[in-house]
């Protein structure tokens, strides 16, 4: 596993958490062991490539704890992977399961590998071998996979056809993210950036602003921005910036429509690794501007929905005075010194692991589907979720204004202190 | 035809609370969801909040609360969301049946922005729920859409939250779907407006009533009306008319049999011959909320989890005795209560002749304030609930309020013109006001082939004479036997309103075997009325004055005919007058010379 120097993902994931534990005024116990994963698993996947060769990958799976329920969290295929940044993510999977109040514990797990340079089979073999080496470790009622950076539902089924293999029987309570028809559930694929535009609701609804009084910029345009524009467009409210990655370029743009972007328009040139076609932008009346462009529009909301260390300390002063609301769709995407910035700022922020739990809320969905295998309406599941997320958002709100807190450290507040709770009751600390 | 949206502002309903998820907690009874508008419906609740309740301060009427039972209203842009998010004009407008219809709107999705209130709402709310249609055009001065659309009640009592959850969002759709079923959309056309231009706000309501056992509904139900087009004894038409009944209001909107009486003689019986008359013609069959064992699972049926049950069941009840008499046959009168064992007749006495709840002082006041708010004769729906052991304290939650048509023209009929020889009808008892010169086109029954049984297959038969007129945009005189419109086939043809929706002048003859009251409190006759139709009753021979010259009829070739009904053509069309004052009304046909025409 490779590793990186400057920006170590789970140092940030302990020090966050050190923070909250300070306030919490957690025991020395409980500390040791939140800050750590209860279980690692490390191994070797011996592949027969294309060619004939064996290649050997290495997998991984961490769970972080289970005090609440079966870990959950998805299963990244990356070259750059590395032992830290999946501890790293398993931790906010605790975290994250924990805020919306749903009964998982955190996990992640990952291959070294770019599925780019993979045929299908040489993929379905990295799949079939990861599920082998671990198939006594994970389970319904263990710890469920789910589909993650560079992996999709495909993946998930070989791993539960191998999963299912082994031990005999069906168990599509497994894996998650499955295709609709195969043990998926409808509305997972809106989850995520509906979630996100739920809690943005309700941080609109306390600021006293109506959404459709507002306008957005958004960062990204992948699954989880496009179906939070979507939602966002139907409570009336208007995107006028949007920023994607060009991969040709190898380098990201803005597009700015002032009377507000079309979704449609823009999905309708826009390539398979969600870019949108520059030249084609311009011919239907868009501004192309530079990538970072989207941090300075003079609007209402920005929701960075793309990659973390988007918002830091050097750029966020070139937020415009007009922004009042920052709603996190992807993971990590402010930095705790653009925090600083912010909160002197009065931006009202909905914190990553809140805001974007539509996407695991979701999947226990499906979980508890498949585990009953009866599959629910859209309607439900929608429903469930809108509940869910409002819910936590309240909560979470609730504790801020009433600890004065800033609404990622309330956010970890109640996380943290729900899984140290659930810890202390099993007689663990 | 051009219609707005009936007291809506332009920027949506802001003055409604919006809806925080908490029903029957929240500190607001009257919240909407979603931005657009709220229909008319909900616009009557709110004017019956701001300008009706208002002048009736706290502790008017003794020991009776009177309420906007809580609601939420789903504005329509949700309702515009849910049929483009899933591709459903096309399928709604269309001419498939009724039950495709529903059904291709239950399979659809909510708008996102809707599942979630109403999971919210599952989730707390434990008790029976009303899902009411509250349509753009529903309820405009113009053309009162009453009862076109579906109302669903549902018992909301199960045990977990989804299927509370799933049972609500059904009805949701149902309603929904009510704004394009056949009957809707035939009275759109009929009215000349265009059904794609109608939206549907759906109001969730707080049902008022009380649990029994399995069925749940309120003591009274009733309507009451500012304005009767049916004075009887000493009552004027400014009097106005109340309809009461045990049970859900479906029995009267209906137009099944209720307690009718002026509001100026609470106390004068309704005009029958004996009181052996009156018990025939009593209340014997009520609606209910089922709150039992759930019924075989049709979300595409309004009365899914509503149940018609017979009075006899709810003998125990202990409103009951306030709300019945008792036959005496060996004293031939009426005693009051259910002290005593005999027929009961639902006339409501304890209460309008004892006053132990003054109803009646309540209704009258009611309705003077909700004819000064609207500025015309109006219409309230109410329900209330009785608790007899609290010295009967009422809880009356008034349902709707609209205004009724009532027309100005002067037209007056003699009894000398009823005999004029080139009267085709000739009415003594008629319902509207006005006068038509534009009717060439008669479809009647045959008198020949007429009989009681086959009533539901003569409704089936003119539905497409019906459709063929409308489409040639020729009005029609329809004459026909016993109640149109009746819900029970032996005392009249059981059309629905589209099945007729064409005819702008209708005749019922009564024969001896079948000779029914007309049903003053039916969505049927409100339609009627509101839809400006003429209506014409002729009794059998030797039970009044009035005729129908059917050899006149008979003798006019036929455009087409059934093997029950005949639709001819006259030559020069026929002209009508009705004479709502008099209570008179007359079809003349043209018997001047062509040339002095």
């Amino acid at each position: 596993m490779a590793g990186k120097s400057a920006f170590n993902p789970y140092d940030m994931a302990r020090a966050q958490f050190d923070k909250v534990a300070d306030l919490l005024d957690l025991d020395p116990g409980t500390r040791e062991l939140l800050r750590t994963p209860l279980r690692e698993y490390a191994f070797g996947i011996p592949v027969r490539m294309d060619d004939g060769k064996v290649k050997v990958f290495r997998g991984f799976r961490v769970q972080h704890n289970d005090a609440r329920g079966p870990t959950k969290g998805g299963i990244r295929f990356h070259p750059q992977e590395t032992a830290d940044t999946v501890r790293a993510l398993a931790m906010w999977m605790t975290w994250k399961c924990a805020v919306v109040d749903i009964p998982l514990g955190g996990g992640k797990g990952g291959v070294i590998c770019d599925p780019h340079n993979l045929s299908p089979r040489e993929q379905e073999g990295i799949c079939r071998g990861w599920i082998r080496q671990l198939a006594k470790d994970v389970g319904p009622l263990v710890d469920v996979p789910a589909p993650d950076v560079m992996t999709n539902a495909q993946h998930m089924l070989w791993m539960l056809d191998e999963f299912e293999a082994i031990h005999g029987a069906k168990y599509p309570g497994f894996i998650t993210g499955k295709p609709v028809g195969m043990g998926g559930s409808l509305g997972r694929t809106e989850a995520t950036g509906y979630g996100l535009v739920f809690t943005l609701r309700e941080a609109l609804k306390e600021l006293g602003i109506r959404p459709d009084q507002t306008c957005a910029s958004v960062q990204g345009f992948g699954n989880v921005s496009q179906y939070a524009i979507e939602l966002y467009g139907q409570l009336g409210g208007k995107v006028v910036c949007v920023a994607c990655w060009d991969q040709a370029d190898q380098t990201s743009y803005s597009f700015r429509k002032a009377s507000g972007i079309s979704l449609e328009e823009l999905r309708s040139i826009t390539d398979r690794f969600g870019g949108i076609d520059k030249g084609k932008a311009r011919e239907r009346g868009y501004e192309v501007l530079p990538g970072e462009a989207w941090l300075t529009q003079e609007v209402d909301i920005l929701m960075p929905c793309a990659l973390e260390n988007q918002v830091t300390g050097d750029n966020a002063s070139g937020i415009h005075k007009r922004v009042r609301v920052l709603a996190e769709g992807a993971n990590g995407p402010t930095t705790p010194d653009a925090d600083q910035v912010l909160k002197a700022r009065n931006v009202f922020v909905i914190p990553d692991f809140l805001a974007n739990a539509g996407g695991v809320t979701c999947s226990y969905f499906e979980q508890v589907q498949s585990n009953m295998n009866y599959f629910w309406e859209k309607d439900e599941v929608l429903g469930k979720l809108d509940v869910k997320m409002t819910s936590a958002f309240l909560a979470v709100s609730e504790l801020a204004r009433r600890k004065k807190l800033f609404m990622r450290d309330a956010a970890y507040v109640i996380a943290v202190n729900r899984v140290a709770q659930a810890c202390k009751d099993r007689g663990w600390v | 035809m051009e219609h707005e949206a009936p007291r809506t502002s332009p920027g949506g309903p802001s003055w409604v609370t919006p809806f925080d998820r908490r029903f029957l907690a929240g500190a607001e009874p009257f919240t909407r969801i979603g931005d657009g508008a709220i229909g008319g419906k909900a616009q009557g609740l709110a004017l019956i909040r701001e300008r009706i309740l208002s002048g009736l301060p706290p502790g008017t009427f003794d020991g009776v609360e009177v309420v906007v039972p809580t609601l939420a209203v789903i504005a329509t842009d949700r309702f515009d969301a849910f049929l483009d998010r899933n591709d459903l004009r096309g399928p709604a407008l269309s001419d498939e049946p009724d039950d495709r219809k529903a059904h291709a709107f239950q399979r659809a999705d909510l708008p996102a922005e809707l599942a979630g209130d109403l999971r919210a709402l599952a989730l707390q709310l434990r008790s029976p729920l009303a899902v009411r249609s509250s349509s753009l055009l529903e309820d405009a001065l113009e053309h009162p859409f009453a009862g076109v659309y579906a109302t669903k009640m549902i018992p909301n009592n199960q045990h977990d939250a989804d299927t509370r959850f799933r049972r609500l969002t059904e009805a949701v759709k149902f309603v929904w779907a009510s704004t394009f079923f056949r009957e809707a959309l035939a009275y759109c056309r009929s009215v000349g407006v265009d059904p794609g231009r109608e939206k549907m706000a759906v109001i969730l309501q707080e049902i008022v009533g009380r649990r029994r056992g399995e069925r749940f509904h309120p003591d009274i139900a009733g309507v009451a009306r500012s304005y009767n087009y049916y004075p009887t004894g000493h009552a004027k038409p400014e009097h106005g008319v109340v309809n009461l009944a045990y049970g859900l209001g479906k029995t009267i909107v209906d137009g099944g049999t209720a307690w009718t009486y002026s509001p100026a003689f609470p106390k004068a019986p309704p005009p029958y011959n004996s009181l052996r008359d009156l018990l025939r013609q009593t209340q014997t069959a009520f609606w209910t909320v089922h709150m039992g064992r759930p019924p075989a699972w049709d979300p595409t049926r309004e009365t899914e989890y509503m149940r018609r049950l017979s009075v006899a069941e709810a003998e125990d009840d202990d409103a009951l005795r306030f709300l019945v008499s008792t036959y005496d046959a060996g004293a031939d009168r009426l005693v009051p209560g259910t002290g005593v064992e005999g027929p009961r007749l639902l006339d409501f006495a304890r209460i309008l002749k004892f006053d132990e709840v003054p109803l009646n002082a309540l209704l009258r006041r009611l309705l003077q304030l909700a004819e000064q708010a609207v500025g015309a004769a109006v219409e309230l729906e109410f329900a209330a609930t009785l608790d007899p052991r609290e010295a009967l304290p009422a809880r009356l939650g008034l349902l709707q309020v609209r205004p009724m048509a009532v027309s100005e023209e002067t037209v007056e009929v003699s009894e000398t013109d009823l005999e004029r020889p080139e009267a085709v009808v000739a009415a003594s008892f008629v319902l509207g006001n006005g006068a038509r010169d534009d009717l060439a086109d008669v479809v009647y029954l045959k008198p020949g082939r007429f009989s009681a049984d086959a009533t539901p297959a003569i409704a089936a038969e003119l539905e497409p004479l019906n459709r063929a007129l409308l489409e040639a945009g020729r009005p029609y005189l329809l004459i026909g036997f016993g109640r149109w419109g009746s819900s029970e086939p032996w005392l009249g043809v059981p059309v629905n309103w589209s099945q007729i929706s064409g005819a702008r002048a209708i005749v019922e003859a009564t024969l001896p075997q079948m000779s029914p009251d007309l049903s003053q409190g039916s969505h049927f006759f409100h339609n009627l009325i509101g839809g400006r139709v003429l209506y014409l009753c002729v009794p059998h021979e030797g039970s009044g004055s009035g005729r129908i010259d059917w050899d006149w009829l008979d003798g006019l070739p036929a455009v087409a005919e059934t093997d029950h009904v005949r639709h001819v053509r006259t030559p020069v069309p026929l002209r009508l007058r009705v004479d709502g004052r008099g209570g008179r009304g007359m079809v003349l046909r043209d018997e001047r010379p062509a040339a002095d025409r």
